[in-house]
């Protein structure tokens, strides 16, 4: 930790882990629901207990997210932030807003739309709060003493996530418009620009972790983002099948979201050479453990579980079917998830002094059991869901009565959710023993070749082996 | 090799031509919209039923153009598969409908606002979704029907609007129940009479649900299954 402003962003990764055990919960509830045990049905129907479990995701994500900025952008444009005061201001806001919705969703108070369940009134909150998010990254790259390509890219990332937000908030008389512009948001978000956020941040640690020469991580970011724009923006045709658009979507769609593997492809094999290429000797070879792991999870959640429903003929049979579920579990932890994750095991030692994350054996427990458990997650959706294809979609038996036969499955989900909620529990107990941030500066330069012209990002062009 | 400048090139390019043939795509949505949405059935009513469906996130359990959660039936075709007497009958009480099964939220809706629910469905319906839900391809072909089997165009009127939907008579109708060309065989008058009218304490915990039926209207389809009229 260079800078005390940095601190704020211990507050934004405490939250995160709250709102993701409580998550975990109502993820409980759902599993025990579909296995047959629903007792709580007056209290917690189905459809709350989900619209909390997708909008805590969404919002313990994009919590870390901003922890993570808070953190980086600091170090990379070399300064303090520009108002800290303001960071606490708009952390306090993002929890009062989450609380509310949360509430709201208990009381029938939100909209139908998946994803996108807070209700209007608290959208403009959202709007706001973002604003000022925005406002403080922005200004303090503005402000800096230097602009690297890291910074720019996730500052990117994080402006267009605010202003795609946008589109979900008009109101349409048709449910066509309705759903095309929910995907805006939807879509647009996972497979277009937190990929770029994830681009950023995934630049950014490994230019800490492996060593690595600034010029070579930033260039090869750019090659995978332009991979990801390429086939994701196009690829949003993948929702467009079968909602009522025109038939060329099937075509357009089919093609450029089978391209999207590519990018997560192309993470994947950044992370590992870049790994390789810095050698043996890691300060924090937890955290570099994360982050590859966050390269390889999302491209096997996001990128082959993706692509193996993303044709249309395949998609016909499998839209809207548990095969779904299996591809939005793995996809959003290996990609967003780890890569919190990842975040927060570097950064946490350095913000706190208490070096737990980078060898501890409850870390390293963590990140096994909650990776095999997730995997294992993956596994019981994936039998659930190809019997529900086959049994529904395919042999026209009754919805009911094959959900009966699948109950089964759930008993193998719940199993493995709760090895997957150890780990997180390990996880969190580590953050615990690490407790609150130093309250003085250090200045600690590990893992990063001292000053020089690589970091600074002067020109230091150099050919990649 | 490849150097920074060109990767750069590469990804602004990349996002720029996309990004415009995508903003392309979406202004011809909008333009064929009308004809495959069939805009010019989206009343009143329609809307109404559609803010009847996002207010009370009817898509936290079901799918609709497959998109929504995996808990409860995708709703499509719903206006198809079950009829409107049926979907009406069900929705003022689901769990008298399906006991002991997977549970439903019961609504209070008023009449209007299930009338509203259900033109919204057939609007839903008449959208072109270029093939989806698609036909089951491995469903099990209806075999030549058995001689002595009922004619469904014979049943009472309410006989097609409840119990059509669970049951088949002469290979027309669900598959919940069991076809009942032959519950003659297996019934006498005043057991089946009594099935129909309470299910649940002929056999507790049976799929069967209890359907509002008045009296003759309950002595007619007996009638009428045991071959009578
Ligand atoms: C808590 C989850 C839940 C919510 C919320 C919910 N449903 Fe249902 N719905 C079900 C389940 C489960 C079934 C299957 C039948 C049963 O067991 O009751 C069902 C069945 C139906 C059916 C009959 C479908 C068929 O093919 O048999 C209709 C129509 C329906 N629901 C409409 C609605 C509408 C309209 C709303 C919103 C106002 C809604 N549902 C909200 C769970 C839910
Ligand atoms: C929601 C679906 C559903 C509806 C609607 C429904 N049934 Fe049923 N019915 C069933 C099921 C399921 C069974 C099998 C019950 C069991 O064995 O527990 C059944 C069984 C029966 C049986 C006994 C069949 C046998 O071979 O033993 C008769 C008779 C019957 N239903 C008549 C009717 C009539 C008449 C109606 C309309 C008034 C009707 N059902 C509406 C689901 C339904
Ligand atoms: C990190 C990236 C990704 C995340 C977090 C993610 C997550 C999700 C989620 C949550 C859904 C369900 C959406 C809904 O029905 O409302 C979904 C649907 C889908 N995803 Fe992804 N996804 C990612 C990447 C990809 C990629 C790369 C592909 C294709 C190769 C893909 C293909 C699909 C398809 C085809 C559907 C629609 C399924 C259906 O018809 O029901 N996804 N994704
Ligand atoms: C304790 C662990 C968990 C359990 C038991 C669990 C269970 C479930 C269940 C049953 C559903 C609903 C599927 C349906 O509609 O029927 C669901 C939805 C979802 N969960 Fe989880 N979950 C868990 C953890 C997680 C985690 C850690 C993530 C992401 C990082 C996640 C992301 C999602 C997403 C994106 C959906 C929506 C999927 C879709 O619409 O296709 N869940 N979960
Ligand atoms: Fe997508």
């Amino acid at each position: 930790m260079k800078f005390q402003s940095q601190k704020v962003a211990w507050l934004f990764f405490a939250t995160s882990l709250v709102l993701l055990a409580l998550q975990l919960v109502y993820g409980f509830i759902m599993g025990f629901a579909h296995m047959g045990y629903d007792g709580l049905h007056e209290w917690i129907p189905f459809n709350t207990a989900r619209a909390v479990h997708t909008n805590l995701l969404v919002v313990w994500i994009l919590s870390g997210f901003m922890g993570a900025a808070y953190y980086i952008i600091p170090e990379e444009t070399d300064r303090e932030l520009i108002a800290p005061k303001l960071a606490y201001v708009q952390w306090a806001a993002l929890v009062i807003v989450g609380v509310i919705a949360i509430v709201g969703f208990h009381f029938n108070w939100w909209e139908g739309r998946k994803f996108l369940e807070i209700p209007r009134p608290l959208d403009f909150l959202v709007v706001v709060d973002v604003l000022l998010f925005i406002f403080l990254i922005g200004g303090t790259i503005w402000k800096g003493k230097r602009r690297t390509t890291t910074s720019l890219v996730l500052y990117f990332g994080l402006l267009m996530a605010a202003l795609l937000y946008l589109p979900g908030m008009i109101d349409f008389r048709s449910h066509l418009f309705d759903s095309y512009y929910r995907w805006w948001v939807v879509h647009l978000w996972v497979e277009g620009v937190w990929e770029l956020i994830m681009g950023g941040l995934v630049a950014f640690l490994l230019i800490k972790l492996t060593g690595v020469d600034r010029e070579i991580i930033e260039k090869w970011l750019y090659v995978v983002v332009g991979f990801t724009f390429l086939s994701g923006i196009l690829g949003t045709g993948h929702h467009y099948y079968y909602i009522g658009a025109p038939k060329y979507w099937l075509m357009v769609g089919g093609i450029f979201s089978a391209l999207e593997p590519l990018a997560f492809l192309g993470m994947a094999m950044y992370g590992i050479a870049m790994a390789r290429k810095g050698g043996r000797k890691h300060s924090n070879r937890l955290a570099l453990v994360w982050t590859l792991g966050t390269c390889i999870m999302s491209f096997v959640g996001a990128g082959f579980l993706g692509f193996a429903h993303t044709l249309p003929q395949v998609n016909l049979y499998t839209h809207g079917t548990l095969v779904t579920a299996m591809h939005g579990h793995m996809a959003f932890w290996g990609a967003y998830g780890m890569l919190v994750f990842a975040c927060m095991a570097y950064m946490l030692p350095e913000l706190t002094g208490r070096p737990l994350f980078k060898h501890s054996k409850i870390s390293e427990w963590a990140f096994w059991t909650s990776t095999i458990g997730m995997i294992a997650m993956t596994g019981a959706f994936a039998v659930a869901g190809v019997a529900q294809v086959y049994l529904e979609r395919m042999s026209g038996m009754d919805f009911l009565d094959v959900q009966e036969a699948i109950e089964v499955h759930f008993f193998g989900l719940v199993l493995a959710a709760s090895l997957f909620s150890l780990g997180i529990i390990l996880f969190v107990v580590d953050f615990w023993r690490s407790g609150l941030p130093l309250g003085g500066i250090t200045l600690k330069a590990e893992g990063l070749p001292a000053g020089g012209a690589s970091d600074v990002g002067l020109e230091a062009p150099e050919a990649v082996g | 090799m490849l150097s920074k400048s060109a990767a750069r090139a590469f990804f602004l390019g990349g996002t720029v031509l996309t990004g415009l043939v995508f903003i392309g795509m979406t202004v011809d949505t909008h333009r064929q919209a009308p004809a495959r949405t069939n805009t010019a059935a989206l009343t009143d009513e329609v809307k109404a039923g559609h803010v009847i469906w996002t207010e009370n996130n009817c898509m936290g359990c079901h799918t609709l153009l497959g998109e929504g959660a995996y808990y409860a039936p995708e709703l499509t075709k719903v206006i198809s598969r079950r009829g409107k007497p049926w979907i009406r009958a069900f929705i003022k009480d689901p769990e008298a409908m399906f006991p002991g099964r997977r549970k439903m939220v019961k609504y209070d809706f008023t009449d209007e606002q299930i009338e509203h629910l259900l033109t919204f469905f057939e609007w839903i319906e008449g959208i072109d979704t270029n093939g989806f839900p698609a036909d089951p391809p491995y469903k099990p072909v209806d075999g030549p029907v058995a001689a002595g089997s009922l004619a469904l165009a014979d049943a009472p009127e309410k006989f097609k609007a409840l119990c059509v939907a669970c049951h088949k008579v002469g290979g027309k109708g669900g598959i919940v129940g069991p076809a009942l060309d032959d519950v003659r065989a297996r019934y006498d008058r005043p057991a089946l009479d009594r099935w129909i009218q309470d299910p649940q304490a002929v056999k507790p915990g049976t799929a069967m649900p209890k359907l509002p039926l008045s009296d003759p209207e309950r002595a007619a389809i007996v009638d009428y299954l045991l071959g009578a009229q």
